[in-house]
């Protein structure tokens, strides 16, 4: 049995997926990525190898994606995250026709083709209002962990209306909120119906069609799924590997060239003719 | 003295060619403009002329320096207080540079090519003490009155440029400039022959650099760099990679920042562009016997190429467009814009519509001349090229 793998280097964290030759995953691993990028890189591949006790030679083909996927030493090339979103969604929920990512920096909205090629992309400009960022300024401000913020906020029954687009000034929002005797539910929701605006702005700028897949790590935010539906009045594909959504598109173009030979092209170092 | 024989950019000279490209390079991304210091310095005088397109060859025939106002990699903390915060940065930039005597000039030239340059001038003229003109040309270069009106308007300008360089322009000094320019142009076109045709000999940011110098040395002294360098690139023996052909469209004022063109020289072949198309306007010999202003006029408007703020029936900018895509055998092109900048902005909307329907792949972006983050960016064009190569 051969495998192939995807090693998705991100801003926040690190993921990394095996995939056998039927295209199913066999291991994953998410690690923090920290301070040192290429050691993340190897300890989230090296995890995801012992979680199905897969020998390191048994992975044919390895492919890096994220921000830091040149920093994937062992990759064998590299394919953008945007690229590898959109064939992830497809590959686990296959009517998926836009993709939107939301990450620890940058929240990016895809279309896609039913074979999983990009046929359209934006993400967000500097500002990192609506991204994952948004959310932590929040938690920051309200001494809550992030992982407690969608289930909190979805306890709201008077939502209040964030009005500051800006990451900087969402903290001192927040704050003015508590001091005027708001409750941290209703302040909650209303951070996350703000990111949800801004990424349904995203969104419609490629084309919001059925289905839309949730993904990065984000999409584990129960609240930022309930905020994003009721603001696009559609369901969205939803799984616990949405998380690994960049690593199982890396993992599966590493399975082409497994599979078929086909290398996907690194877009910076070009092949010689 | 006679400034013409004056070299101001030598170090390149007596190098390697790789090493002859870094000082090109060098030179062109200090913000302090050094060749224009070493041309004052040694008794020259400078016309700052803005963006797009001015007749060099006036004030190189008074034996001026043309120097391209182009914007400047540095803080407008001067000139900010000039402009409102909606503008674009190459007019607060290029302000800058005179407010801070970054460049120090004798007369300053501009062209109102949008609601946001055609105020440059005054505000220009109102903080420095050597003369601020105004270039006006022909709102309508399909009129046949066009050719007749900007002969004229060259002449008042001629009489401008006398009067600050205290030397009278005569016919044959306009003659002998529009030849050495025609030398210039016939090096330039050569230059994008090699882009076009063997992009893997020169490196996008290396070829930008050699285009803008233009702009900052005595055409006589660029012709001898080109002259030199260009026989060497062509004798590389560099390899082609695989990689998409581009063109790159939105250079035609406010200039990307050199590291985007570098990152964008990483991914993609850039293999045509309107970086400073100024420089390049003219797109075929002027004729050097005749009346030399008429010569100029006439090429200005019958052999020149095209941009957002030139308004020509004639050429439509998006069938100019997929000539210059098709001429360029280019996969695909990008489409950028200077932040606030209304012409190239409004351009993309007939650009995207033509390439639609001509189903040529393009990437639309935006950029500021001062921008120093091109992760975003970088990703986004690499996310493209992978939706060609994939595809």
């Amino acid at each position: 049995m051969a495998f192939a793998a995807g090693v998705d280097v991100g801003s926040t964290q690190t993921k990394a997926v095996i995939v056998d030759e039927a295209g199913v995953i066999v291991g994953r691993a998410l690690i923090d990525t920290g301070a040192n990028v290429i050691k993340a890189a190897e300890d989230s591949f090296l995890l995801a190898l012992n979680e199905h006790e897969i020998d390191e030679e048994e992975v044919e083909y390895v492919v890096g994606t994220g921000y830091g996927r040149y920093r994937v030493t062992f990759g064998n090339t590299q394919v953008t995250e945007i690229s590898c979103h959109g064939r992830g969604a497809v590959h686990l929920f296959p009517n998926t026709r836009t993709v939107v990512d939301m990450g620890g920096q940058d929240t990016k909205a895809i279309s896609v083709s039913a074979e999983g090629e990009i046929v359209d992309f934006c993400m967000n400009d500097k500002c990192a209002a609506g991204t994952g960022r948004f959310l932590g300024a929040a938690a920051a401000a309200l001494d809550i962990p992030i992982d407690d913020l969608g289930p909190v906020s979805l306890r709201s029954t008077k939502p209040i209306k964030i009005s500051t687009t800006c990451t900087v000034f969402a903290e001192s929002e927040v704050l003015a909120w508590i001091g005027k005797g708001k409750k941290i539910e209703d302040i909650l929701w209303g951070v996350h119906k703000s990111i949800a605006s801004r990424s349904a702005g995203l969104m419609r700028r490629v084309g919001i069609n059925d289905e839309i897949t949730f993904t990065g790590g984000v999409s584990r935010n129960l609240g930022m799924v309930r905020a994003l539906e009721e603001r696009l009045e559609k369901p969205l594909n939803i799984s616990d590997d949405c998380h690994y959504m960049g690593a199982l598109g890396a993992a599966l173009f590493a399975l082409d060239h497994v599979l078929t030979g086909r290398t996907p092209v690194s877009t910076v170092s070009g092949v010689t003719l | 003295m006679t400034m013409t024989a004056t070299r101001i950019f030598t170090e390149w000279r007596d190098k390697s060619l790789d090493d002859a490209l870094l000082e090109c390079r060098d030179m062109v991304e200090a913000p302090d403009f050094e060749t224009a210091r070493r041309w004052r310095e040694a008794g020259g005088k400078i016309a700052g002329h803005f963006q797009v397109y001015f007749p060099e060859e006036i004030v190189h025939a008074a034996g001026m320096l043309p120097f391209k106002v182009r914007g400047a990699p540095l803080e407008a903390n001067q000139a900010d207080s000039h402009f409102g915060s909606y503008l674009c940065s190459i007019l607060k930039t290029s302000l800058e540079l005179a407010l801070s005597d970054v460049v120090e000039m004798d007369l300053f030239i501009s062209h109102p090519i949008c609601d946001a340059a055609r105020n440059l001038a005054a505000i220009w003229g109102r903080n420095v003490d050597y003369p601020s003109q105004i270039l006006y040309l022909p709102q309508n270069p399909n009129s046949s009155g066009s050719i007749d009106y900007l002969t004229h308007e060259y002449d008042r300008i001629r009489r401008v440029v006398e009067e600050v360089s205290g030397r009278t322009i005569t016919d044959e000094d306009l003659q002998n400039s529009i030849a050495v320019f025609n030398e210039n142009r016939r090096l330039m076109r050569e230059l994008y022959e090699i882009k076009r045709d063997t992009p893997w000999l020169i490196a996008a940011e290396d070829a930008y650099a050699l285009v803008a110098l233009a702009g900052m040395v005595p055409r006589e002294e660029h012709n001898e760099l080109l002259t030199e360098l260009l026989p060497k690139i062509r004798e590389r023996d560099n390899k082609p990679e695989d990689r998409i052909r581009v063109v790159f469209e939105g250079g035609f004022c406010e200039q990307p920042p050199f590291d985007l063109i570098r990152m964008l020289g990483r991914t993609v072949y850039v293999v045509d562009d309107d970086f400073l198309i100024g420089l390049r306007w003219i797109t075929e010999d002027v004729p050097v016997d005749g009346d030399p202003l008429g010569n100029l006029a006439t090429a200005y408007i019958e052999h020149s190429s095209y941009s957002p703020v030139q308004h020509d029936l004639r050429k439509p900018k998006e069938e100019m467009l997929k000539q210059r895509i098709s001429d360029a055998g280019a996969d695909a092109a990008i489409l950028a814009a200077a932040k606030m900048c209304e012409p190239g902005l409004e351009e993309q909307v007939a650009y995207t519509h033509s390439l639609d329907d001509a189903e040529i792949s393009y990437f639309l972006s935006e950029f500021e001349e001062n921008m120093s983050s091109f992760d975003q960016l970088e990703l986004q064009v690499a996310t493209f090229v992978e939706h060609l190569l994939f595809a």
